[in-house]
């Protein structure tokens, strides 16, 4: 009886070693990494860190980083937001369709989608080269080699993900609420001013958190369309490690640092928000 | 009356606009890697050359075999790591699932680039067999859809209520291992397979991880759709049209056990 009862300890072994060796420890390192001057000398330093908020390229890169993540996650938020009131509304199969479109776009991200994109509105593209042909300005020149070229890329993968988060929030909107307004006197604009958004608060905020750590930690869409020729913040980390110019491992280290910090924050917030499952009934 | 059928009309447009927007992407592509040229609104040339050659290169196939592969190691070791943590929470210690859970939030803060930037920070130049990129790929897409699959697992073990399962079981003369594997897994495995195949699809899709750990030197369906891009759009379109079927086909299994699922128990 008593070897059996440490015997069952064994079972846990697996599951902890690979959290402490592949999550754990690799974050830990990184934090202690990014506080040694670089090339590596034992000692304690704010250096990289220093560097990281004064250096030009790398105040660009979070501004940009920041920028990127917080406005696709407003607009997807918009756009969810009205497409989840939608589903709230409709009941009929257009529903199920559209909840399916949802869930099979919500694929459709990384590389693939900097090429359909690029496709439509590179230097060859098909809009382009319509908007040329039809002197349609907008289309010809339009600017997706660049940070808005870039946002509308994220845009697009928002819009699914945000809009499947938002619709079970829906749920809680009672329609006997509405027609409590109604009688007072008020329209649809009032009732979603005063009471469904206020109701619906929470799950917002806790989706746009969803998408604000989503879109900062993408790297994918960036890299397949300016590979590292924008200043964000998953690109100038992943080149301190990788690629042809001179990796600075405890510069990287500080850099990540800095990410997961937002990450981390994004998170919390999401964790006070997002109602919890299950908890009610 | 009239307010609720203008509303209805309005929520049926807006879904219409985000339908279009959402699938112009999609077909777009797919149409390009239909034709040979597409300069102007029509695209003239139909053919089907970008996929006859694709499918007679073994170089793809032989990417989407290690794509296969690489996804479904990490994830039939997770399922496994998992369900033996769960057995001890289950069984012995229901107070530690506050930590797996906490372990397995961790990944949700280190997404996307900054996982696997650690992973090779830290093991680079470490010796064997931590030092050996392919231990390093699959140990950390374990470590990415660990939330996933912890909470698939969860769920549905809180669903068929296993304490009370593993308890009546050992009423009638079960050991609690035989119990848990015995009579709660096969219970559990219809709900699980479904967020297995959810993994699946992400670890798919994945191009950060494989291009920081492996570089060119492992030629996965994502990074082999990357090298085409550089070569031929319309082969890059005919490469992106074939995976996302797949991952479409995945999903949608996902989506058929699930309702099928959801059907077994409401009955």
């Amino acid at each position: 009886m008593r070897s059996k009862r440490k015997t069952y300890i064994l079972a846990l072994a697996p599951f902890l070693l690979l959290c402490f060796l592949f999550e754990i420890i690799p974050v830990i390192y990184t934090v202690v990494r990014s506080f040694i001057p670089e090339g590596g000398t034992p000692g304690f330093t704010l250096e990289n860190y220093i560097n990281i908020f004064t250096g030009k390229l790398y105040q660009r890169a979070i501004a940009n980083s920041l920028l990127i993540s917080v406005l696709s996650s407003v607009i997807g938020l918009v756009v969810a937001f009205v497409g989840a009131k939608a589903v709230h509304e409709e009941k009929g199969r257009l529903k199920t369709v559209f909840m399916s479109i949802l869930n099979m776009v919500s694929n459709f991200s990384g590389v693939p989608l900097a090429f359909a994109y690029i496709i439509m509105f590179g230097n060859i593209g098909v809009m382009t080269m319509v908007g040329a042909n039809y002197g349609i300005g907008f289309l010809a020149d339009f600017p997706l080699y660049s940070v808005w070229g870039l946002l509308m890329i994220y845009v697009y993968f928002q819009i699914p993900l945000s809009t499947l988060l938002l619709i079970p929030a829906f749920d809680s909107i009672r329609k006997e609420w509405k027609e409590a307004v109604a009688l007072l006197g008020g329209g649809p604009a009032v009732f979603w001013r005063k009471v469904g958004i206020p109701v619906l608060f929470p799950s917002i905020l806790g989706t746009f958190s969803v998408l604000f750590a989503n879109a900062l930690a993408a790297y994918a869409s960036a890299y397949a369309l300016l590979m590292n020729n924008i200043s964000l913040l998953p690109i100038r980390l992943s080149e301190q490690f990788v690629g042809d110019i001179i990796q600075r491992p405890e510069f990287g280290s500080a850099i990540a640092v800095v990410m997961i910090v937002f990450m981390v924050l994004a998170i919390a917030v999401q964790n006070k928000m997002m109602p919890k499952k299950g908890g009610k009934r | 009356m009239n307010v609720e059928k203008k509303q209805n009309t309005g929520a049926k447009i807006a879904i219409g606009v985000i339908i279009v927007y959402l699938l112009l992407p999609l077909a777009m592509t797919m149409i390009y890697s239909l034709f040979r040229e597409w300069i102007d609104i029509m695209p003239t040339g139909f053919t089907l050359n970008a996929y006859t050659e694709l499918f007679t290169d073994t170089l793809f196939w032989k990417a989407v075999g290690r794509t296969i592969v690489i996804s479904v190691v990490p994830i039939v070791l997770c399922t496994v790591f998992v369900l033996l943590a769960m057995y001890v929470v289950v069984v012995y210690h229901p107070d530690w699932n506050k930590m797996i859970q906490i372990l397995c939030t961790v990944p949700y803060a280190i997404q996307g680039v900054i996982l696997p930037t650690c992973v090779l920070s830290l093991y680079s130049s470490a010796p064997e067999p931590f030092g050996n990129r392919m231990f390093m790929l699959v140990s950390t897409y374990m470590v990415v859809i660990l939330p996933y699959v912890y909470q698939g697992i969860r769920n549905n073990l809180n669903g068929i209520g296993a304490a009370r399962l593993i308890e009546a079981a050992q009423m009638l003369g079960a050991s609690r291992f035989y119990a848990f594997f015995r009579v709660v897994i096969p219970n559990i495995m219809g709900g699980v397979t479904i967020s297995v195949m959810l993994a699946m699809a992400i670890v798919f899709g994945d191009f950060v991880i494989i291009n920081t750990l492996a570089g060119g030197h492992f030629m996965t369906a994502q990074m082999y759709l990357y090298d085409v891009m550089k070569k031929s759009g319309q082969r890059t379109c005919a490469v992106i049209v074939l995976l996302f079927l797949v991952t479409l086909i995945i999903s949608a299994g996902a989506f058929f056990l699930q309702s099928r699922e959801k059907d077994r128990k409401d009955r």
